[in-house]
């Protein structure tokens, strides 16, 4: 049925439904969900937000949808190119409103297992091959994080910063810079192989009333119109491969 | 400035410093549009980093330009428009500064501007601003 979710749709659509009026939103490296999410607000969505990308786009208007979202061609129609470092500035200065951050792996609670155990290289356990990697916008936030005590500010997201992830990347220290952190930074979970988990259900009861009102059962028929027009041939889809277990 | 602990694990102290965040950053650039993009084509010293340190960010700038203009060269655009509040249109607005390469500093104004001596009523009546009422 159109109007029922699949898996993909279920992600893009909800990633696009963190994002709010006037914030600052940022996708990452490798990350066709968020570059999705992000191009489907644009396009489904009546309020205005500032969109932009590891391609250095900002505000892009681009001609066609990569399937890498780093192409170049998201930074097209752009009126100033952002430069990663500058991204990476922001991050730690806490301009961003929302992040979306590849990861190595994620669980429940939202803690990034790459971060917690300090083996950057080497994550453990499964996870889908686009999210292991390094050198991506979560490792630039998160040493933002321990280098200032602030990491991008999620205001008000629904995962938050486990106690892990602090203690054990501060090597013991759970100071006053975590108390900080989460209080700035209450990092979204990032849904990947599967429907976002853990935290997000009690969050969900905490979300501003407008994203109660903007947020539905299932998908608006723009959103839906918007991710056709987005994917039409269902390549991304395809290639995202999510399993509902 | 104080000393913590290196989180990447040394095991050595490290200074840190913590980071400043100004209210305000009010700078001059060369061209601006409506938007609030912003181009500096001179060196931009201490621009660049304090539009990204500043809470808010007011541009004065020379000249108004067109968007499209901004499209078609944006990796020139120094300040991105999120990150501008306000803009102003003033040419010259950087005098007896330099706004590169529009013009130099004025080294003789800021030498009298520098000078003492005189009478602060004459230092005034000497300003842009009486000359632009004057014309107006």
């Amino acid at each position: 049925m159109p109007d029922q979710w699949s898996g993909f749709s279920y992600i893009v659509t909800n990633l696009a439904r963190f994002i709010r009026p006037d914030e600052v939103t940022f996708s990452g490296v490798n990350s066709t969900p968020p570059m999705l999410a992000c191009l489907l607000a644009k396009r489904a969505y009546d309020f205005e937000f500032v969109y932009i990308n590891v391609a250095g786009g900002v505000q892009p208007t681009p001609s066609k949808i990569p399937i890498s979202s780093s192409d170049p061609v998201l930074s097209e129609g752009s009126t100033a190119i952002f430069a990663n470092e500058d991204f990476y500035d922001l991050c730690t200065r806490g301009g961003m409103d929302l992040c979306f951050l590849g990861a190595a792996q994620v669980d429940g609670p939202g803690a990034d297992e790459r971060l917690r155990d300090r083996r950057l290289a080497q994550p453990e356990g499964a996870a889908p091959g686009r999210w292991r990697r390094r050198g991506d916008a979560a490792d630039g936030a998160a040493r933002g994080h321990l280098a200032h005590g602030t990491l991008e500010t999620h205001h008000g997201r629904e995962a938050r910063l486990r106690d892990g992830f602090g203690r054990d990347a501060r090597r013991g220290h759970a100071d006053r810079s975590l108390h900080q952190a989460r209080r700035q930074a209450r990092p979204a979970i990032v849904a990947s192989g599967g429907v976002a988990r853990g935290r997000c259900a009690a969050a969900r009861r905490s979300r501003s009333s407008r994203m109660a009102r903007r947020r539905r059962r299932f998908p608006t028929a723009r959103e839906i119109e918007a991710l056709r027009s987005l994917d039409p041939q269902g390549e991304f889809e395809r290639d995202a491969k999510v399993a509902l277990r | 400035v104080g000393v913590d602990y290196d989180p990447y694990g040394s095991g050595k102290d490290v200074w840190v410093i913590p980071a400043i965040q100004p209210d305000i950053a009010v700078i001059h650039v060369n061209e601006v549009n409506e938007l609030g993009d912003a181009r500096i084509y001179g060196t931009f010293n201490w621009d660049r980093i304090m539009t990204r340190a500043a809470k808010k960010v007011f541009v004065v700038a020379e000249k108004l330009e067109t968007v499209e203009s901004f499209k078609e060269r944006p990796e020139l655009t120094m300040i991105p428009s999120f990150m501008v509040q306000a803009v102003s249109i003033v040419p010259n607005g950087a005098w007896p500064g330099s706004c590169w390469p529009l013009y130099e500093v004025d080294y003789p104004e800021v030498e009298d501007y520098m000078n003492t001596e005189g009478s602060l009523a004459a230092h005034m009546a000497r300003a842009p601003e009486t000359k632009e009422a004057a014309h107006a």
